[in-house]
């Protein structure tokens, strides 16, 4: 009698594989009709994609060295920092991972600059309206939960493995950071500000720009350095889907149980994540200076 | 009192009893690689063992490469349903010299069939391909899509055999020279999907694939000739092994695919369960119908276990024992 308790009321067998079928048939269906459509309209970023990397693999190594110094210089104004970027750089490619390490980071730039300039006006969108805030926090936590392989699925029979593909799934998990603290960075500027400023009669637009994204800055930082971790987090999932770059080595080790090789190119990729973060966080904070000495 | 102490006391034999049958077999490990008809076979032994002889049998994942390595280091998994021995032949060879393994059967009994593999509609529009140096010299009409300028061949995933021995076939055809791209495609799913798009858009694709597979069953592809005969030294030699510098062109050994005992569980193990794992084989016929139900029906490795074990019975019966075989017919 208490057998019904036991099993959980599910759809019926038949139903559920019919159901699955059609959706399967659909899809299929819609890649045959749009397919080259998508492909077309990707392919501008698939060509970003190539002519970065190419650059990044062309230039010489003094030179590479010598930009990443200048960047992290430029950016923060300290020696400390850019003496050990430009030496985990140098200890990266003395171990053998130069060429990877190239590859991923001409991959992870485009794919975080992307990830920020689409990120940063929606988080602005999602600040100015609350309509537009409910709809797109369940998207946002679809986007930063659900498994990568469920939706690359349909993204490689539509546009093959590779750099889109890949580019697809490293922004898809990256931009929910960004999205969400530039939302809630613009949201918490003092309402007092807010009015003083119109009180001076400043229309929407210097009010966003002049005021609220200044005062916001902290809140977006935190999210474009959010972004940039997660991004890096993703390229062994990249590999997974014939990305190159320092997934591949790490997805060999895995699967030939190379303890020492996963190793050396896991932090291989910590090294850029670190170097990428305190660079952009320097920037940041000098873009903060007005607020005099408040070191965030 | 009495009639309570009496209950339980008779409850205790008969909750020791199947406890006293399971030490006989005990626990063992299955291993199931990541493609579909070694995923049916690891359930189908599952099943069986389980339910026929009382064994307690998980199944453990892991590829070619990582589970026939442990086994031989450690002893586990205990059974490798499904080894692709020809491709790690040294090691197996060694292994089995040094009496840390067995052979069970021959798994499948037709073989497995590895190459690289051109849809049919482009080995129809290009009869002159039919051979790996042919294909060779037409990288134009494989673009590699990132490069357009180079060919390209999509290689399997890391850990899989065939992998290392398509690196290599790639390297001792000079396939780099002549304008090729070898792609990584990363995962099983990566490559199939790979595969599949190409094949529903009517592009042309040259990739490593084996049989007996469901993607094989759905999309129809020739599998290209290596153009030289067989050289069974090249193959320990060079050609399966990942180290080797300078491998020459050869052909692509048919495989033998057994089970791999590993010895412990080989002593300990009952007659009766050895026997079934020295007895059971299948035809490549059997498993590509039976994947390609799996298939259509979206069926995991337990589903298509049972519905073999459901629609063939005079197949499997003869592999177990009839006291097994009763036992396995009420468990489904």
């Amino acid at each position: 009698m208490l057998d019904w308790m036991n099993r959980f009321p599910q759809m019926n067998e038949e139903t559920l594989r019919n159901l699955k079928r059609l959706i399967d048939d659909s899809f299929r269906e819609f890649t045959r009709g749009y397919g080259s459509a998508i492909e077309g309209f990707f392919d501008p970023l698939r060509q970003m994609l190539i002519y970065t990397e190419r650059l990044m693999l062309g230039m010489p190594w003094p030179l590479v060295l010598l930009i990443l110094g200048a960047l992290a210089w430029l950016g923060s104004r300290s020696i400390r920092l850019t003496v050990a970027s430009v030496l985990t750089l140098a200890a990266i490619g003395y171990f053998g991972m130069w060429e990877d390490t190239m590859r991923t980071i001409a991959m992870i730039f485009v794919c975080t600059v992307v990830a920020i300039a689409v990120g940063i006006p929606m988080g602005i969108l999602m600040a100015r309206s609350n309509r537009v805030q409910t709809v797109m926090n369940p998207v946002l936590d679809v986007m930063q939960t659900m498994p990568s392989f469920v939706y690359l699925i349909p993204v490689v029979m539509l546009l093959g493995i590779g750099r889109v593909a890949g580019m697809i799934a490293v922004v898809i998990y990256a931009l929910p950071p960004i999205v969400r603290l530039t939302n809630l960075g613009v949201r918490e500027v003092d309402r007092e500000v807010i009015e003083a400023a119109d009180a001076f009669g400043s229309s929407a637009w210097q009010k966003l720009w002049n005021v609220q994204l200044p005062l916001a800055l902290p809140t977006i930082m935190a999210g474009v350095n959010q972004t940039i971790m997660m991004a890096l987090a993703m390229v062994v999932i990249a590999s997974m889907i014939g990305v190159q770059g320092l997934g591949q080595p790490v997805l060999r080790a895995i699967s030939n149980q190379y303890f020492t090789l996963g190793v050396f190119n896991g932090f291989a990729i910590v090294g850029i994540a670190i170097i990428f973060d305190r660079i952009s966080q320097a920037f940041g904070r000098r873009l903060q200076k007005h607020r005099g000495g408040m070191d965030v | 009192m009495r009639k309570i102490l009496t209950l339980a006391a008779f409850g205790a034999a008969l909750a020791a009893a199947p406890a006293l049958a399971q030490e006989e077999c005990g626990d063992l490990s299955l291993s199931n690689m990541n493609w579909q008809s070694a995923e049916v076979l690891a359930a189908l032994d599952q099943f069986i063992l389980n339910n026929g002889y009382g064994c307690n049998a998980e199944i453990v994942a892991g590829d070619t490469v990582p589970s026939i390595t442990s086994l031989i280091e450690r002893g586990r998994p205990e059974v490798v349903p499904e080894a692709w021995v020809n491709l790690l032949p040294d090691l197996v060879e060694q292994a089995k010299a040094d009496g840390k393994i067995v052979y069970g059967a021959n798994s499948l009994s037709d073989g497995g069939q590895q190459g690289w593999f051109i849809p049919k509609y482009i080995a129809d529009a290009h009869p002159e391909i039919l051979t790996i140096p042919e294909l060779l010299k037409r990288p134009e009409l494989f673009p590699d899509p990132e490069d357009a300028s180079k060919g390209a061949i999509y290689n399997g995933q890391e850990g899989w055999g065939g992998t290392i021995v398509t690196s290599q076939m790639f390297k001792a055809y000079g396939a780099a020279d002549l304008g090729w791209n070898l792609l990584d495609t990363g995962s099983a799913a990566g490559l199939d999907g790979a595969i599949a798009r190409a094949y529903e858009n009517q592009q042309p694709i040259v990739a490593f694939y084996w049989e007996p597979t469901a993607l094989l069953g759905k999309y129809e592809m020739v599998r290209l000739q290596h153009g030289v005969p067989l050289d069974d030294a090249e193959w320990e030699r060079c050609s399966s092994n990942a180290d080797c510098p300078d491998p020459k062109p050869n052909d692509w050994k048919s495989d033998v695919v057994y089970t791999l005992i590993a010895s412990g569980f080989a002593e300990r193990a009952p007659q009766d369960v050895l026997d079934y794992l020295n007895k059971r084989s299948w035809s490549n016929d059997t498993v590509n119908r039976l994947i390609a139900w799996m298939t259509d029906n979206q069926a995991t490795g337990e589903d298509g276990a049972r519905e073999f074990l459901r629609t063939q019975p005079d197949q499997w019966e003869q592999w177990v024992t009839p006291e097994a075989a009763e036992k396995i017919k009420a468990a489904l």
